[in-house]
This record gives structure tokens, sequence and C-alpha cells, in this order.
């Protein structure tokens, strides 16, 4: 299905005015935040959004209280991590326009079924 | 092993073009400029370069010397370098644990450990200073709030049990409580922030440095740099450059990509290298550490490492082709790390080798039961089970079961000569648990030259660099060829309060 958007967005464009019409948008933030793009990009189009853009919407303890893990799993949570605590920003482990794989991965064998890549 | 990352990071160094000491190529990299006629964006009155143990205990020192304006630097987007992912172990001598455990213990005694596993070309000098210090700096931590395991460890190398844990057996234990704390004392801490070179006066002295703002690591993106006048001076604390495949290919072609690596992704060492090209003496560079007690069923540091530092002292390592023991499980670092390396199949391929534990000795570990449920290790019934699913000899390994658990008894470990205090009463008897090893790269001892006072030394006059100090594992010679287990918390933590100490007297 995201192959056969790209696709269609580059056949409607053309390759040479493959602009921001061309990247994914997930559909919770689509019907949020619409075609808006510097909602997110805060710090001129050309920029990454700032690390504390995501939270103009989202709530750390929030996202913190919505992944908790068992006790014995505690520190497993990637919104309240033994590594960075509350700290790690979003970027890390979330892209909204390419895939990314969660940070813990990188040491960890730990599955995040719900996180989108 | 996960190659993956590995890879992509390789990906990343080459489109870098960074080559120890060649020239760079794109993009553009700053390097240290003369600061006449610079205008400072900034100005304040200890800058420090990197978050780990070093910038963080060196920040809180200053704070408590009456430094007014203390500055933290990170180039990554979170805190606390590798610290944070470390295995959270710190020797020290003659501590309050080592008194309640009646262990004896001293300076000389940690400094001669060091100096066995150094092979001769360790600093004695460095050493001792941190020895004598490492308790403040344990104190330190206790003072941030940081909590112990109440059992001291026996780590390879070590001739004593010295080594206290956190209780969440990693360094974030540590990391958090002191960043925590650095930011109570005022100190002010910037991420996204990465070193670009130094400006330096007409005398060579440091004056301050360029940092690069809003950076994103291992992406293309133009930050502004802005220029930072530091009053009292600079302290690097940027870490190793473990994860710098052609920088430590430059030093030993064996550690290719394909050798997994346990340090954060940010330990690339250019800060150290920055320091070489403004006159830094370059020590044993070539000594690049690999942990022996790393596994290859997971990522970087994982959960096998800890699991598998405090097992070794009462488990059994065996060669999956013979069933047979191959080394003394708490040898030096390079000394198992070389033997494990010699574990191949008939083709020559790696064949890493099993750890044996019983699982009544190896679950008092908080990592045993996680080491099982991720898949990372496994539990067996009985040798036959074990030897099956790994497919070992099974007679020659039930001899050898029979042979080890005789040394266990007899307190003389005559295959190895295993120091068997800590394994007294341990057994090896089923139910086992079982991890597999092969090791990773885990600790650079090279690095700039600094004196006991944290001064980078300078290659041409001899002389301390005016303005410049550093701390940690950017630092090298210290430990010579090895670096024990657990000396490098109290090496980073105390060499950062002495470059501290020295700004603020100077």
């Amino acid at each position: 299905m995201k192959t056969l958007k790209i696709m269609l967005a580059l056949a409607m464009f053309g390759f040479a005015s493959l602009s921001a019409q061309a990247v994914e948008i997930r559909d919770y933030h689509k019907d949020v935040i619409g075609k808006d793009c510097k909602a997110c990009h805060d710090q001129g189009m050309k920029q990454y959004p700032s690390d504390e853009s995501c939270l103009s919407c989202h709530n750390v303890d929030d996202l913190a209280e919505q992944t908790a893990r068992s006790e014995e799993d505690k520190w497993q949570n990637p919104h309240n991590n033994l590594h960075y605590g509350k700290e790690l920003p979003c970027q890390e482990c979330h892209s909204e326009h390419k895939a990314k794989k969660p940070m813990c991965s990188n040491c960890h064998t730990f599955e995040y079924d719900k996180h989108k890549e | 092993m996960t190659k993956v990352d590995l890879l992509g990071r390789r990906k990343f160094i080459t489109g870098l073009g960074v080559a120890a000491g060649a020239a760079m190529v794109a993009p553009a990299m700053a390097v240290s400029e003369k600061a006449a006629g610079v205008t400072w964006d900034e100005e304040f009155e200890i800058v420090i370069i990197g978050s780990g143990f070093a910038g963080l205990a060196a920040a809180i020192e200053a704070k408590k010397l009456g430094a007014k304006d203390v500055h933290i630097f990170e180039k990554m987007s979170y805190f606390g370098g590798n610290s944070a992912i470390n295995g959270g172990l710190f020797a020290a001598p003659q501590t309050p644990m080592q008194k309640k455990e009646g262990v004896k213990d001293s300076v000389d005694r940690m400094v001669g450990d060091q100096m066995k596993a150094g092979r001769g070309i360790a600093d004695e000098a460095l050493l001792r200073h941190v020895a004598e210090h490492a308790v403040e700096a344990l104190q330190m931590t206790l003072d941030a709030g940081s909590e112990y395991h109440p059992y001291l460890q026996q780590l390879g190398g070590h001739s004593v049990a010295r080594t206290y844990q956190t209780t969440v057996s990693c360094g974030a234990g540590i990391t958090q409580p002191l960043l925590k704390k650095c930011r109570d004392l005022g100190v002010e801490t910037h991420n996204r922030a990465k070193f670009e070179g130094f400006l330096v006066g007409e005398k060579g002295e440091v004056l301050g440095v360029k940092m690069r703002q809003n950076y994103h690591f291992e992406e293309d993106q133009p930050g502004k740099v802005i220029n930072v006048r530091a009053k009292r001076g600079v302290i690097m604390a940027t870490g190793g450059f473990a994860q710098n495949v052609n920088l430590r290919m430059a030093q030993d072609p064996t550690l290719t990509a394909e050798v997994g690596c346990t340090n954060a992704p940010g330990a690339t060492g250019e800060g150290m290298y920055e320091m070489f090209r403004l006159g830094a003496v370059p020590v044993h560079l070539a000594h690049i550490q690999s942990g022996p007690w790393a596994s290859p069923d997971e990522g970087g540091f994982g959960y096998v490492s800890n699991y598998s530092i405090y097992n070794f002292p009462h488990s059994m390592a065996v060669n999956r082709l013979t069933g047979k023991r191959f080394m003394n499980e708490i040898a030096d670092r390079k000394t198992r790390a070389d033997a494990e390396l010699s574990c191949r199949d008939e083709k020559g391929n790696a064949y890493p080798p099993l750890l044996i534990t019983s699982y009544k000795d190896s679950k008092k570990h908080p990592n045993t039961k996680k080491v099982i449920k991720y898949n990372v290790g496994w539990k067996f019934e009985s040798v036959d089970e074990l030897a099956t699913h790994f497919s070992v000899p099974v007679k020659a390994l039930k001899a050898q079961i029979e042979e080890y658990n005789q040394y266990v008894k007899s307190g003389d470990d005559k295959q190895f000569g295993k120091n068997m205090t800590k394994a007294a009463g341990k057994y090896i008897e089923a139910p086992f648990t079982v991890v597999r090893l092969w090791p990773k790269v885990h600790y650079c001892q090279g690095g700039v030259q600094i004196t006991t006072k944290a001064e980078v030394k300078d290659s041409f006059t001899g002389q301390a660099i005016t303005g410049l100090f550093a701390a940690g594992e950017v630092c090298g010679g210290i430990h010579g060829v090895s670096r024990l287990g657990s000396c490098s918390i109290p090496e980073c933590m105390v060499m950062g309060m002495t470059a501290a100490r020295s700004m603020m007297n100077a």
C-alpha cells in the first residue's frame, strides 16, 4: 500500500518535483494536522522538528503510562526507560516520513508490537 | 551477530570519509582555529564536552568548588554517553562494603592488580591517583542517590572482591542521579551540540570551542556553529572511539565491522583526534579491548554481559567442539577474549563457546531471568539436554564437569589456575543456565596523555596545554594493555573531579 501511494505520488508530480507532497504522513496525524507541515517543522522546513515539537501535542507522562510494563520489565518502557528516563527525544525511535527501529533494538531483543517503524 | 546496525554505522563512517590522520572530505568539517578576531557568541566559566561519568563528575565538582557558570555539551540527543549503557561496575579499595565483608584491600593492591593487567606499560602515577580518590568518587554517586547491590563482586584480574554494582546493573544507575544532581546545582546541559574544534590564543592556549547546534547524529543536518569562550578552560570528556570502525581498524586491522561493539553510537573519537591536531600526545591507541563476556545472540552490551561478569567466578567455560574448558574464567579481559576467539569450527569459522552455570547460583543475579526470557540464554535440566542442544560431545563434557567440581572442592584449579575463592561450594550441577560467549569491542585504552591534574600534555613541549583538560576514556596510557573491569568508572569520575579541581585552583 505504502509503495503504491508513493508511486502514485511520483507519477502525479513527476520526478523533478519530488517534494513534500510525496512524503508519507500517518493517518492519525493527517486527521489532526492536515497538510500543515509547519505544525511539526517548527525550525523551518529544511530542518528537523525540534525535540520539543512532538511534545506540543503529546505528553510524556501519558505516553509513559500507556507503554508501562510489569514491575519486572518496568525499565523496558520506551517512554520511561532505564538508561534515559523520560528524556529520550521522540525522534530517536519515531520518524514521520521514514521507517525507524526502536532504539532499544541496538542492544536488546525486546518486542514492541505497536511500534510503527 | 547483529550485523545490521554495524554495517549501517560502517556506511556512515565511509560516507564521512574519516580516516586516521588522512585528509577530511565532504561534508566540511571544522577544525581548530586561531581565536584572534572571532566573535564570541557565548561566554561561560567552564565548558565540558561530553556527558558521561567524567563530564558529569567534573560539573558537580566544579559547582561544589564555587563555579557559577558550568555548561555541559552533548552531541547526541540524549545525555549520558557510553556511561549510560555500561555495566555500572565500580571498583574501589578500602570501601565500607569491604570492611563489612572482611576483605583486606589497599590502594597498593588495586594498583598492583592493574599494573599486572597493563603488562608493563600502564601509568602507575595515574592509577595510584585514581585509586587514592576512588572512595571519594563512590561517595559522590551515593550522595547523588545511586544505589548498589548489597554484595561485592570479584571481577577478572582483581585479586580481591572490590567491585560495587548499581542495583539496576547499569551505569545509568549513576548517570541518571548525577545528571539530576547537575541540574539541581544549576549546571546547564545542552544536547545535540557537537564539538567542532578549539579556538586557540597566540600561545596555543585553548580559549574556547566551536559548537554546532541542532546536530542530528548520522544525519546531514546543518546546524549553526557558534563560538563559545571558556574562561577557566575546556574539559574534554568525549569517551573512546570503539564505534568508529575506520579509526579502530587504523590501529588494529582485525577489528573490522564484523566484530561487534558494546559502545553507545556516539563513541566515534573525533574529540580525541582534534586534541591530537592541537598537539596532544597520542598514547597506546592500538590497545583496544574486547569484552570477553559479551554474547553473539544480542546487540551491544545487552543483558548477557552483566550476567556473565557476575557468574564467571562460579561457572565453567567450555569449547563446544571438545566439551572442555579452554581458559581461566576470571583471567583478565584480553586473556579471555583471545581464548574465546580461538574457539572455531573445522573450517575456521567463529564457534562461540558456552558459559555453563548452575541455575541455583546464576539466579541470584537479576539478569538471569531476563537472559532466559529474551532468548539470549537457556536453561537445561540435565547435561544430556545441554549437550544435545549445542552438539557438545557429552562424554567429554561430563568428564570435564566432574573434574572441575574437584577443583571447586579442593580450591585448586589444576587446569587453568583460576582463583576458586568465589567458587567455593558452588558445584556445577543441574539445572544449568547457559549463554554463548563472543568478544565485542568494548574499550579504547589509548587516547591523549594527561597529567595527574587532568591536564593535556603537548607533544612538542611536554608541558600542559593551557586551558585544556581531559578525563575518562578519551585519555590514554593509564591502563596499559588491558583495563581491568570496573576500573573505568572510578577513573572517569576521579579524573573528572580532578579536572574541575585543577581549573578551580588555577
